[in-house]
């Protein structure tokens, strides 16, 4: 017995043969192999790419049912495993493009042979109102403005296959922003249909249909549970893919994905603990992808607008006391790319992120605090959101028992998911753990993001005005010098000040059968099925 | 006896309305004192700033008076529409009408498979009590409650999946790789044999083996105590004697005098095991991958998604009813002194 059929099988004595006169069994063996099952802790809660509260999930989806203009390159990592590149581009449904002299206009030739699902010619009417519709949803409208995007005039039909853009100045973000997920090219013929005068973007039927110009249809959905995908055999935007088929289940508990990968009867286990992901390394048939993601960092926060977080020879002390190797190594089992241990404090290199020269370093941390408001230590709380337990909860441990060494005390506390969200939004948690992800990767974008403004992602409420007007400056500047001296600055400040502790940028683990070829990490996380192929 | 059963019936129906009008109300407030915002929570994607989360806020109706809400969801509710689910996208109704068929499936089996073991085990005990078999009894219903029902289907994935490997994959109801079934009942087991697809039906009942085993494991130790405790009651009885004196057979007197007085306690745990069951097998459903309401409304819950969970305890509310409504009806049969009122 091959299979674990004897619950299927034994118990139910139906002759052999049935399956074959049924036609089951080859279509099944054949379908085996070209197909794909991937066991995840979500599935799609919305199909629009500009889906309002779109989960993880949605963002995979769309990437593999919906084309975009253009896309991301990728560079090799280790064996036929990649990492997006985020500075080269090549095309998707644009063939070509061509940036102005003064770099106000791109001009998008689209492919001669690109179609949609249903067949009809993908032409510049249709990436247009894809486009419109983009920069006009609330969902996507903010991200699209990072790339001087705001208004459906700025996108021109010049003819059937030729598209321009059109910018207020020149913006070294629109291109990046145009291989993200929101712009993806609907099929604007099919989806006009269904709209409405009170929902002019089709939003109520694009949630529950596809209007795809991707390498995969949509096959079938049970909502809350399984999705399936059937290749699109008329895709011309990109190299045909190897699968014909792929299943992505939900499955909540990370044992049952674990457990179904290393016996063979998933491929792909998505969003495992690292637990979980240490338990299948050498199992027999399962390899395990691992990839520091260059877009992702985990984080000691520090609410810089609550007492005693707002001195920053306190946020010095602590971040010269925190046990960066215990930490790296003990939890994070020393996967990912180190965030600590740097030795400038005036940077060679506008990089970003980079390791910061924060170290262990006791006597330093206690000259740091004696020069603070609270020279003899003092009580605080350290918040972690629950669904990152499984490292934040060993993290804050270590944490605690390190800052007890300079006099502070720590109390854990574990905050709801349902909660956190609203805790952060709300700026009320002194001190915590959190993890984050910025979806382009320019430093000064980081720092946009992250150090500035009055917002959730602003995690240590950073206001520097100095900062603040770099950061005007170098948001359309085309000198590379400038940009790279003024970002060096900020980096420079952002160091002095310390708002927050990078701590390293995690790996993205990911166990898999060991005949999955080509994987590639993308900046949304999700599993592109358009690059796999089988050994 | 007839006509007396239907008025009595439509009755406790009516009185059933107040009962689920409460609930409604209590479970819209409650989830609405939870202390999160599930527009932070949804407009958490890149690059979502305040306005992001005040348009989704305003979009749920979350800016308007809980009073208001609740009149919006009422309405909502006598056109038989629940709200839509964040988690899933989908609405309420569709989703609970999907994942019920699932749920029951699963508790009617573990359920019929718990009283199949029970009711036997519990009369052999009472017949001899004292017993190697007794004490043996007692030993697996003391173990049944004391294990929570995610330990016991862990350790069964692991004897039956991993070691043994007789098991399928503990990921879904049916194989993904075999062609599925129109749904009919949304009940698989009946889906697949309707349509005659033999090979997914046995993968149907292959699946089911598992999480039925699991949770009949939990609901065996009440039956069980109950079945004996009920029976050593009935067995001191004096009807029960003068049976003996009056030479019947010892099966006689088990099965037939003291098993039908014994039933009235039992059919009423069990009536609580099915209905406690139904609502609170999340964990066997968590780690079978079952998709069923218990995972459902505890995922909304999470994600304080709060339609969700508001359908899901009117439903279970009002599956409550239904059943209480049944135990007592088959008490009223099983113990003629047992009134209908």
């Amino acid at each position: 017995m091959k299979r674990r059929d004897f619950l299927e099988g034994g118990l139910m004595a139906i002759p052999a043969g049935y399956l074959a006169m049924q036609g089951i069994g080859p279509a099944v063996a054949q379908g085996r192999a070209e197909t794909l099952r991937v066991l995840s802790d979500g599935v799609p809660n919305t199909f629009d790419p500009s889906g309002a509260g779109a989960n993880r999930d949605a963002n995979g989806f769309s990437w593999n049912v919906y084309s975009r203009l253009v896309r991301f390159g990728r560079y090799p990592v280790a064996g036929e495993i990649y990492h997006y590149d985020y500075d080269t581009l090549e095309g998707e449904v644009a063939e070509s493009w061509e940036v102005s002299p003064d770099g106000r206009s791109i001009t998008f030739r689209i492919r001669r042979d690109a179609t949609f699902h249903d067949g009809t010619p993908i032409t510049a009417a249709e990436v247009k109102w894809s486009l419109d519709r983009a920069v006009s949803m609330p969902a996507s409208a903010r991200q699209m403005g990072t790339g001087s995007m705001t208004s459906p005039d700025q996108f021109v039909i010049v003819d059937p296959r030729t598209l321009r853009i059109d910018f207020p100045q020149e913006d070294r973000f629109a291109l990046p922003n145009l291989a993200l997920t929101f712009p993806a090219i609907i099929n604007a013929r099919l989806a006009r249909q269904h709209a409405t005068a009170a929902d002019p973007w089709a939003a109520e039927w694009l949630r529950e249909n596809v209007a795809g110009s991707g390498a995969f249809m949509l096959d079938s959905f049970t909502a809350g549970q399984q999705i399936a995908f059937a290749r699109f055999d008329g895709w011309t935007c990109g190299p045909m893919p190897r699968l014909r088929r792929v299943i992505h289940q939900l499955v909540p508990a990370p044992s049952g994905r674990a457990l179904a990968v290393e016996r063979g009867d998933a491929d792909i286990a998505v969003g495992l603990p690292p637990q979980e992901i240490e338990g299948l390394e050498g199992k027999p048939g399962v390899r395990i992808v691992s990839i520091p993601m260059r877009n992702a960092f985990q984080f000691i926060g520090m609410n810089n607008d609550i007492a005693p977080f707002d001195d920053v020879h306190l946020r010095l002390a602590i971040a010269h006391a925190l046990p960066y190797r215990a930490m790296f190594e003990g939890v994070m089992r020393g996967r990912g790319r180190p965030l600590f241990g740097g030795t400038e404090w005036i940077p060679a290199s506008a990089a970003w992120p980079a390791p910061q020269p924060y170290a262990t370093d006791l006597a330093r941390a206690r000259e740091h605090l004696a020069k603070s408001k609270v020279p003899d230590g003092f009580a605080t709380s350290f918040t972690f959101n629950i669904a990152d337990e499984a490292v934040a909860e060993p993290l804050a441990i270590l944490i605690q028992e390190a800052l007890a060494e300079i006099g502070i005390t720590l109390e854990i506390a574990k905050v709801p998911s349902a909660q956190w969200g609203t805790l952060q939004t709300e700026k009320k948690v002194p001190f915590f753990f959190d993890v984050s992800v910025a979806w382009l990767n320019d430093p000064d974008y980081f720092f946009r993001i992250f150090y500035s403004g009055d917002w959730r992602w602003n995690y240590g409420s950073f206001r520097n005005a100095e900062v603040e007007a770099l950061l005007a400056e170098v948001r359309f500047e085309r000198d590379r010098a400038v940009y790279e001296a003024k970002v060096r600055r900020i980096i420079e400040i952002v160091l002095a000040e310390c708002p927050i502790i990078l701590l390293w940028q995690p790996s993205h683990d990911l166990p898999m059968r060991d005949d999955l070829r080509g994987y590639t990490y993308y900046f949304h996380r999700q599993v592109d099925y358009r690059v796999l192929s089988r050994g | 006896m007839g006509r007396i059963g239907a008025r009595y019936v439509v009755n406790r129906m009516l009185a059933a309305l107040p009962v689920l009008a409460g609930v409604v109300v209590l479970t819209f407030v409650l989830v609405r004192l939870l202390p999160a915002d599930p527009a932070a929570f949804f407009a958490s994607g890149p690059a979502m700033g305040p306005e992001e989360i005040e348009a989704l806020r305003r979009q749920l109706g979350l800016d308007r008076t809980i009073p208001e809400q609740l009149a919006i969801y009422v309405r909502g509710l006598l056109a038989g529409e629940l709200g839509r689910s964040l988690v899933t996208g989908q609405p309420v109704a569709a989703d609970l009408a999907a994942r019920l068929p699932a749920s029951l499936e699963l508790t009617v089996a573990a359920f019929a498979l718990a009283v199949a073991v029970a009711v036997p085990l519990g009369v052999l005990a009472a017949a001899r009590p004292g017993s190697l078999l007794d004490h043996l009894v007692r030993l697996i219903a003391a173990a049944g409650v004391a294990m929570p029902p995610f330990v016991t289907g862990l350790v069964l994935i692991h004897l039956f999946y991993v070691l043994a490997g007789w098991a399928p994959d503990p990921t879904s109801r049916s194989d993904p790789y075999l062609p599925s079934s129109p749904p009919v009942t949304g009940f698989l087991t009946i889906d697949t044999a309707l349509d005659g697809n033999w090979g997914q039906f046995r993968a149907v009942c292959g699946r089911l083996v598992l999480p039925a085993g699991t949770m009949a494991l939990f609901a065996l130790a009440p039956l069980v105590r109950m079945t004996r405790a009920a029976m050593l009651d009935v067995l001191t009885a004096d009807f029960v004697r003068t049976a003996r004196a009056l030479g019947l057979s010892r099966a006689r007197i088990l099965l037939v005098y003291a098993l039908r007085n014994a039933l009235v306690p039992v059919v009423t745990t069990a009536g609580m095991v099915l209905s406690y069951m139904l609502g609170a097998n999340v964990l066997v459903e968590k780690v079978f991958a079952w998709p069923g309401i218990g995972s459902y409304a505890l995922d909304a819950l999470v994600a304080s998604d709060y339609a969700p969970v508001q359908g899901f305890v009117l439903t279970v509310a009002a599956i409550f009813v239904a059943l209480n409504l049944g135990v007592d009806l088959l008490c009223a049969a099983a113990d003629p002194r047992v009134g209908l009122e």
